[in-house]
């Protein structure tokens, strides 16, 4: 039942995803409206494949990293809509939504049911931050790419399709910084009781695990870009930079954890 | 009686001739009142601005109205009227429609989506009506004609880009910092267009505003017109320091804003963005001024090649406003086609549900015995029986209307339903 539903969301991801990129260069108005209810169906469907998921297994579905991923895309796709209608960010789509179309791709193939390594409250707390946390580091990175994107426009003094539908510079650099001054503290708790819980667990703080080396990695570019931002006047282009590069961590993260199953299970 | 407009503008006629025809506001009242006098025409309009003029109006024969109002108009003005009659265009019912619709979107403008034309269509409406050759089929055209403009202007994006040099600085800035409240403006130089910028970002909220300039009095003079504050020339580097967006227009030879003036600006700035409008010729700042981190610097030319985009993009938007507008035609013209037909559909029907009424009655009054039941079943009966037999004629009506036909179908009803003289 859940995989029907599951299947049906991606499909409408993929349709929404390609409306959306449309929209970017063609600018009409009803490729953006297609695009938004697109998504919106897509969503419903998700949601419900996730509640279906609940029931079959009677605990939410986040014990594994494929259904946290999951989660995590429908937490990305639901912000996506709000801050779409909040900032009237009609181009945002066009930036979030591949990434969740991608990630939702890797979460898709459920394989089969393996009985959570960790169990305890904790467990739900650790994944529920660490998916808050992702999921804000999604905007960052969408943000980032779209003042990339501006700046080079400004730059280059010829505008095209993107100068007249990107936001303006001041607004996109605000939200990478607000997104990442939002995404780190969860990313940053979630990681910390990780480490806690696999310390209390295993034993030991350092054993090898893929994801969790990978993480430190990717918590350590944010760490560096928030510490540049707060203190050391960073902005613009170098602020931006460096949140592709987190994301690309944050993403080789999740990219280990799925591909090379260690104690996060697969 | 037919609509029609006829006139000449940008498109086929030189300005040699349309300034030669050109009237202004007295003369176009003094027009309309000639043109009623002679009775060619029921009602007029006259709109006269310097890219076009144009009378539309409903006559009985609108070949001999059109002639005898430029006739008058070539009259008023002293032009030979075969000079004028090789460049006039003449456009009847459903392509005066859409004329009218097009000429108040701006879509027939010399620069698409300029917004006076609207203005001067209403000025030239309420002309007319001044001089009462405004009548009903003239009032509905135009006063839809302006729900069009509007419509065309929010649903459209034809009037949404700068096609100004100053505008499109303005707009630049905007990109830049969002929004403008607040933003400190420094202007190197007292040129007009400088000012045309400096006024433009102050309407946006830009605040405070510096002038430098070589002539101090003309500084001080240029800063109490804007609002601002005069600086001392030498003191530029200073002023740079305090400031979001730079308007440089001086007469220099040489560039007076260096790389080595902003370069340490950059770093203090933590990351506000430095935005330099250089429309002077020669330029006024380095070119590699641009490389800086957070500064970004549009000369002349550069602005030029932003207005030549906003440009293409009005012309992009323009297909759609075509689109708007033609859907509009289709509706006003189904409408007014209607309205046309609807006064013989109305007395069609009441006079069947007359005879329908007035045999149910009677057969009833036969049946005292009839339940409630048997009287409703006959009442739904006869107006079911009506209703079925209407349905084909009503529909023949419409349709005919839609095709532009209807005369001979509305006295075929009227004859054969004994309708009455219509």
């Amino acid at each position: 039942m859940h995989q029907t539903l599951l299947t049906l969301a991606i499909i409408g991801y993929v349709a929404a995803t390609g409306l959306a990129l449309a929209y970017l260069v063609q600018r009409d108005e009803l490729l953006h409206r297609l695009a938004s209810l697109a998504t919106l169906a897509a969503w419903v469907l998700h949601t419900s494949a996730l509640v279906a998921r609940a029931f079959e297994l009677g605990r939410p579905p986040l014990a594994s990293l494929p259904e946290a991923v999951s989660v995590a895309v429908w937490v990305v796709v639901l912000l996506e809509m709000w801050l779409e209608r909040r900032y009237g960010l009609q181009v945002l789509g066009a930036f979030v939504l591949p990434v969740a179309l991608a990630f939702s791709l890797q979460s898709t193939p459920m394989r089969p049911l393996i009985e959570p390594a960790l169990s305890g409250a904790w467990v739900w707390v650790h994944i529920g931050l660490a998916l808050v946390g992702i999921a804000a580091f999604v905007f960052n990175f969408a943000g980032a790419l779209m003042y990339l994107l501006q700046e080079r426009q400004l730059r280059a003094k010829r505008p095209g399709a993107l100068y007249y539908t990107l936001p303006a510079l001041a607004t996109l650099d605000r939200l990478t910084y607000r997104t990442l001054a939002l995404g780190f503290p969860f990313l940053t708790t979630g990681l910390l009781l990780g480490v806690i819980w696999a310390g209390a667990a295993w034993g030991s703080v350092f054993t090898f695990d893929p994801l969790a080396l990978s993480s430190y990695v990717a918590w350590a570019v944010y760490a560096a870009t928030l510490a540049g931002r707060a203190a050391g006047g960073w902005h613009g282009r170098r602020a931006a930079y460096f949140a592709i590069v987190g994301f690309v961590a944050l993403v080789l993260t999740l990219g280990a954890g799925l591909l090379f199953p260690g104690k996060h299970g697969g | 009686m037919a609509l029609f407009v006829a006139g000449l503008s940008h498109r086929n006629a030189p300005v040699e001739l349309r300034e030669q025809l050109a009237v202004d506001d007295d003369k176009v009242r003094e027009l309309l009142r000639d043109v009623a006098a002679t009775g060619v025409v029921r009602e007029a309009l006259i709109l006269s601005t310097c890219n076009r003029v144009e009378v539309y109006a409903i006559a009985d024969v609108p070949g001999e109205a059109r002639t005898a109002t430029f006739r008058q108009l070539c009259r008023h003005r002293g032009v030979e009227p075969a000079s004028v009659e090789a460049a006039l265009y003449t456009h009847a019912d459903g392509e005066a429609v859409r004329h009218a619709f097009r000429v108040a979107s701006s879509l027939d403008s010399m620069m698409i989506g300029e917004p006076q034309i609207l203005g001067q269509v209403k000025n030239a409406f309420a002309l007319a009506q001044s001089c009462e050759t405004v009548g009903p089929a003239l009032h509905t055209l135009f006063t839809q004609a302006f729900t069009v403009a509007k419509k065309v202007r929010t649903e459209t994006e034809i009037a949404r880009h700068a096609v100004s040099i100053s505008f499109a600085a303005v707009e630049l800035a905007k990109k830049i910092f969002a929004g403008l409240d607040g933003k400190a403006v420094l202007l190197v130089g007292a040129g007009k267009m400088s000012e045309l910028a400096a006024r433009h970002l102050i309407e946006q909220g830009a605040f405070p505003l510096y002038v430098a300039n070589r002539t101090w009095a003309r500084a001080r003079e240029l800063a109490r017109a804007l609002a601002g504050t005069a600086v001392p020339f030498d003191e530029l580097a200073t002023a740079l320091a305090a400031v979001d967006i730079v308007i440089t227009s001086t007469g220099a030879p040489e560039p007076v804003i260096r790389r080595e003036f902003v370069q340490p600006l950059v770093h203090n700035r933590r990351g506000r963005p430095l935005f330099f409008i250089d429309i002077a010729v020669p330029r006024d700042v380095e070119n590699s001024v641009n490389t800086l981190d957070g500064v970004y610097c549009y000369d002349i030319d550069d602005l030029k090649q932003v207005v030549d985009a906003n440009i293409r993009e009005r012309l992009r938007e323009a297909h759609r406003a075509e689109a708007l507008v033609e859907r509009e035609v289709a509706k006003f013209l189904a409408r007014l086609g209607d309205v046309e037909v609807i006064p013989t559909i109305v007395s069609l029907r009441e006079r069947l549900e007359i005879i329908r009424s007035g045999e149910v009655k009677r057969t009833l009054a036969r049946l005292p015995g009839a339940t409630p039941e048997t009287r409703e079943a006959i009442e739904a009966l006869s107006a079911a029986i009506v209703n079925k037999i209407l349905h084909a004629p009503i529909t023949k009506l419409r349709e005919s209307s839609r095709a532009g036909s209807p005369r001979s179908w509305l006295e075929l009803v009227h004859e054969l339903f004994g309708l009455g003289r219509k």
